[in-house]
């Protein structure tokens, strides 16, 4: 049963990439519901299926490692190739030790006899995220692209829905595979998928940026494979295999600490966490359900993925310490940073680079309420953030910007569409939305540790700000663009799909945790939080989390507000203008002294001098390159 | 949810706006007396809130109103969970949803004036919050648990063990009251380079609203001063209101700052001094009794 | 009796001389200290109650005296203080002077004098207080007044 469901979920997105390349564009639409419903049905299938593991012995498996390695020479020669054919020599320079690491490992390195793929409770969450979220971004980008490339004169979306369903199927791979050598392929596929879809515009930017991303993953990819190489010669050739091996006794903790330090640098690469975060940033260009999915929800989570399922080599050691150090470390500069960013793909993207470094503080505290933090802490930014991409997609084909500014009075022309992002907000900074909690767990697990903890309160507080500026700024009622909403069923789906799902996983925070997180701690930890929760509370053993009232109250807000709307006969009127308004025209212009009319504008504060990126990435990299320098020296047993 | 619980419930609900709105009149009270003038009655916010609420509604936009309910009834909620000693951390957040409802309920009338009150008020938070949350990171110190059932149930009052996070308390609570010198965001009666703030677009019910929340806030923002001394609940309770009485004081004899001096008085002073004290308590090991 | 209690006043300033709002601004003193009466100069017309006028309304100021009057939420009164604002005063028959505040939005009560006492207009606003509520229990209603654009010169 299982094990059928392991393989359709490969199988089908890569029968539907291939029924993108082969069926004409006004077909798509039916094909992305058909792979929408599907995918959905096959991740709840996978959940029902219950956990497991899936060996696959002779005769296949001789089979599919030799398709395994094809693929893998395959996309060491595909980077080889476009790197030379852009000259960008640093990528080829890191494809050639790519592919000189892949030739020791195919000589030296000794062969498994399977495969497995593991799926537990983590994974089936991952699964869940990526084929109903990820499937659900696709279902948009069918109301989506075609205005994208009507603006950019481009006719290349076979390549996109291609690479689109192509990247579900290697994320489905990875977020199951247990053997490191597969798991290493569909890393690999979905950096290149990340590769092509950011490089799609094919304009000068867009390929840099592209390069970029490949480079910068080439490194966490290089660390990756070292970190697998050297948990080879230890006897290790799976995930779960690495933590098994660490528990046995103090002297292979010690003996995995150098690889497992590696491999977290791979995943620090793959989750854009500091000294890599401009890749995520430039990775931006792409068309926004690009960004939706493989930049928000589902791609940089295989970084922090990885991290987590290797807690039990780290837990509790100084290893962890430093990495939940490097994690908040993140998470607050990159709060900082999006704090004085006006472009809101670009605020976007560094917050979810600080929720990952977030969720990775938490794995490295490596408490059991810390690791429930960080697991629930991927489902829910997963949601919110694949809902703010879309809806900043959305917004920038409505007013045609995607500044910040622009988006002032957006609620007066596009009510749903604003309400959705501004759920999208409030689920990112408030109780009692599921990230809040997860944040609030984790500062909980995390107060043990000063530094930690006093990182992760700056950065809360930064992250208010920038999202209450925003959230201000969509719901103020000043318009000062043309906006024209366009309303269709694949927009608009996708987008409330996805708030519904804020909604729900937030009530139902609790049975969530419950089925999917504790036993996944038990198994990572060997130990189960102390989390109970009567009645919507969340209670930890320092402290309780009382969810259901304030949604209680937030409805009651509601009704009290429904309910005396009409009690103080309301009466409309003009803002305050010194009396100076001009009524005809635009509410927000005023008379000035020559008798002309002239415009009001308010903008918010960027502290562009403060928190500017130029003032604060060196120190960002200079910090996160020693903290992580620090990582690798506690790995080797300096 | 016991007799007792919904007794104390009630308690709240009607005792916190007759304390606030007693507070807010005292502290007109003796700001006129420190002007040198005789000063309205101590009733006066409530004959305001009284006028405020037979006036008509005039809106500019017909959700401004939703927010400030919001901010009342979370304003509402967090002194509830204060009261029944919850989640300190919790409270904060809670808090924070009221706050930044406020601030968004200026944003939505759109009017410049408000905006430009806002998003001063946006940076006040960038402020204040990180104090807030040390401070409970302190209370988690000292007792163990988040919740502030300890702090209650100790012997010993929190403030021997952090003077300093009480003095940058205080700081916080003047910003917090909107009082001078930090009183930029909603500009009190006389200084209206602003007009009126976030709230120069409410009028009648909407803006008495605010004023109640206000008062609500009051005590709440005096709670977490009390605190401080919660082991002998009269110390407590006065230490809470010498507090309040030197908020006013400072108000009447400081000028209002930049909100840059603020965010630098806060993130150099305030935040160093309280991370000090967190420091001290985590090498001191020192624990609550 | 609510109303009465606690009057808060907008002060426009329409065209005057200045003299009127320095003795408007002097009822706020210590001397006279018109918050004994709950009296608030408040910034924003959406929480006024009592509008205070000084300076006689000119074709520039006509539209903002308006808009300001209109921003009011009811019940409101009109006090026009000193002699410009109840009849044009000194400058009545200025090329731009309409005239008193009374030509273009309903006054409820005059303050004489140029300029008048500060006892004076705080007995305007007193005199203004019985008539706001009457009008608050007779829910008499401000009406919306019309702004009309050629009374605005287009470039004076
Ligand atoms: S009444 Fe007299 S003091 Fe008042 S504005 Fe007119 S001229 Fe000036």
């Amino acid at each position: 049963m299982i094990e059928n469901t392991v393989m359709l979920l490969i199988i089908v997105p890569l029968l539907f990439s291939l029924l993108f390349v082969a069926l004409p564009k006004s077909l798509y639409k039916i094909l992305a519901w058909a792979l929408f419903i599907l995918g959905a049905a096959l991740s709840v299938n996978l959940v029902l299926d219950g956990t497991g593991v899936v060996q696959i012995g002779e005769p296949n498996f001789a089979m599919l490692e030799n398709v395994v390695l094809i693929l893998e020479v395959l996309v060491i020669l595909f980077i080889l190739a476009v790197s030379a054919k852009y000259k960008n020599w640093p990528t080829l320079g890191l494809g050639i030790i790519s592919a000189a690491i892949f030739a020791y490992t195919f000589s030296n390195v000794p062969k498994v006899e399977g495969a497995s793929f593991n799926i537990d409770q983590f994974s089936q969450v991952m699964i869940l995220i990526v084929n109903i979220i990820g499937t659900a971004i696709i279902l948009f980008a069918t109301g989506y692209m075609d205005q994208y490339e009507e603006h950019r004169h481009l006719n290349r979306q076979k390549t996109f829905y291609f690479t689109m369903s192509f990247f579900l199927a290697a994320m489905n791979g990875l977020v199951m595979a247990d053997t490191l050598g597969w798991l290493f392929l569909f890393w690999e596929l979905t950096t290149l998928c990340s590769f092509v879809l950011i490089s799609y515009n094919m304009d000068e930017e867009g390929i840099n940026n592209g390069f970029r991303a490949l480079a910068l993953n080439l490194v966490g990819g290089i660390a990756l494979s070292i970190g697998i190489i050297l948990l080879a010669t230890n006897n290790v050739s799976t995930l779960s295999g690495i933590g098994t091996y660490a528990g046995t006794n103090a002297a292979a903790l010690a003996a995995v600490a150098l690889p497992v330090a590696l491999l977290c640098v791979g995943g620090f690469a793959k989750s854009a966490q500091m000294p890599f975060q401009s890749w995520l940033l430039g990775a931006m260009v792409a068309p926004t359900p690009v960004s939706a999915l493989l930049h928000s929800s589902t791609m940089v989570n295989a970084g922090v993925f990885l991290v987590v399922k290797l807690v039990p080599a780290y837990a509790g050691t100084s290893l962890g310490t430093a990495i939940a150090v490097y994690g908040s470390f993140t998470f607050v500069m990159c709060s900082a940073l999006a704090l004085s960013q006006r472009n809101a793909k670009r605020v976007l993207a560094y917050s979810t680079i600080a929720n990952l470094g977030l969720i990775i503080a938490s794995a490295g505290i490596g408490t059991p309420l810390a690791v429930a933090a960080a697991i629930m802490l991927i489902l829910f930014h997963a949601i919110s953030k694949a809902l703010l991409f879309l809806c900043t997609g959305e917004i920038e084909h409505t007013i045609g910007s995607r500044d910040i500014e622009d988006m002032s009075g957006l609620i007066k022309k596009a009510p749903l569409l604003t309400t959705l992002a501004a759920l999208g907000m409030v689920s990112m900074l408030l109780p009692p939305f599921g990230v809040l909690l997860t944040k609030w767990v984790s500062m909980e697990a995390a107060s043990s540790n000063p530094v930690v903890i006093v990182f992760l309160i700056l950065g809360s507080a930064l992250t208010t700000v920038y999202y209450a500026k925003w959230l201000g700024t969509i719901l103020s009622s000043s318009m000062d663009k043309n906006a024209v909403p366009h309303k269709k069923l694949e927009t608009y789906f996708p987008l409330s799909l996805l708030g519904l799902a804020i909604v729900v996983t937030s009530i139902f925070v609790f049975p969530i945790y419950d089925y999917f997180v504790k036993p996944q701690v038990d198994i990572l930890l060997k130990a189960a939080p102390a989390i109970s929760g009567l009645a919507g509370e969340f209670t930890t053993e320092i402290g309780a989390f009382t969810y259901i009232v304030i949604f209680v109250v937030l409805a009651l807000a509601i009704l009290i507000y429904l309910a005396t709307k009409n009690m103080f006969t309301p009466r409309m009127s003009s803002y305050y203008m010194c009396g100076e308004n001009n009524l005809e025209r635009d509410r927000l212009m005023f008379r000035n002294g020559l008798c002309s009319y002239e415009k009001s504008s308010v903008s918010n504060i960027y502290l562009q001098n403060t928190f500017g990126e130029s003032k604060l990435t060196t120190l960002g990299y200079a910090i996160s390159i020693i903290l992580i320098a620090i990582a690798l020296l506690g790995g080797i047993g300096l | 949810m016991n007799m007792n619980d919904i007794l104390t419930i009630v308690l709240v609900l009607i005792g916190a706006p007759i304390l606030g709105c007693l507070a807010s009149g005292i502290d007109r009270r003796i700001t006129a007396r420190l002007q040198g003038r005789v000063g309205p009655p101590i009733l006066q916010p409530y004959y305001d809130v009284k006028k405020l609420l037979s006036k008509d509604n005039m809106i500019v936009n017909p959700s401004q109103n939703f927010y400030v309910i919001v901010y009342l009834v979370f304003i509402i909620l967090s002194l509830l969970m204060l009261v029944f000693k919850q989640d300190f951390l919790m409270i904060i957040f809670v808090y924070t949803v009221a706050s930044l409802a406020l601030i968004v309920g200026g944003m939505s009338t759109g009017s410049p004036y408000a905006r430009v009150g806002s998003s001063r008020e946006i940076m006040a938070i960038l402020s204040y919050e990180p104090v807030l949350i040390l401070y409970a990171l302190a209370i988690y110190l000292l007792t163990g648990t988040f919740k502030l059932t300890a702090v209650l149930d100790a012997s010993s009052p929190l403030l021997i063990y952090t003077p300093l996070i009480f003095i940058a308390m205080i700081v916080v609570l003047n910003i917090k009251f909107k009082k001078s010198p930090f009183d930029y965001s909603t500009s009190h009666h006389g200084h209206q380079e602003l007009v009126k703030g976030m709230t120069t677009e409410y009028g009648g019910p909407g803006f008495a609203t605010i004023e109640i929340a206000h008062f609500y806030e009051y005590v709440f923002l005096t709670g977490l001063i009390f605190l401080f001394w919660a082991s002998t609940p009269i110390i407590g309770v006065l230490i809470g209101i010498l507090v309040y009485l030197l908020i006013i004081v400072i108000d009447n004899i400081t000028a209002r700052v930049y909100w840059q001096w603020m965010l630098k008085l806060s993130w150099s002073v305030l935040l160093i001094i309280s991370i000090v004290n967190i420091a001290y308590l985590y090498y001191s090991q020192a624990k609550l009794v | 009796m609510s109303l009465a209690k606690s009057p808060w006043i907008i002060h426009v300033n329409v065209n005057s001389c200045n003299g009127c709002d320095i003795e408007v601004v002097a009822c706020l003193t210590p001397l006279y200290d018109a918050e004994r009466f709950g009296v608030l100069n408040i910034g924003t017309p959406k929480q006024a109650d009592i509008m205070v006028v000084t300076g006689s309304v000119n074709y520039k100021s006509v539209n903002v005296l308006k808009n300001i009057y209109n921003q009011i939420p009811d019940p409101k009164v009109v006090l026009a203080v000193g002699a410009c604002a109840s009849t044009g005063g000194i400058f009545h028959d200025c090329y731009n002077v309409i005239g008193g505040v009374d030509q273009v939005i309903p006054v409820d009560a005059y303050v004489p004098g140029c300029c008048p006492r500060p006892e004076a207009i705080l007995d305007g606003v007193v005199a203004a207080l019985s008539i706001l509520e009457e009008k608050k229990k007779g829910n008499i209603k401000g009406k919306e007044v019309k702004l009309k654009g050629n009374e605005v010169p287009s470039n004076a």
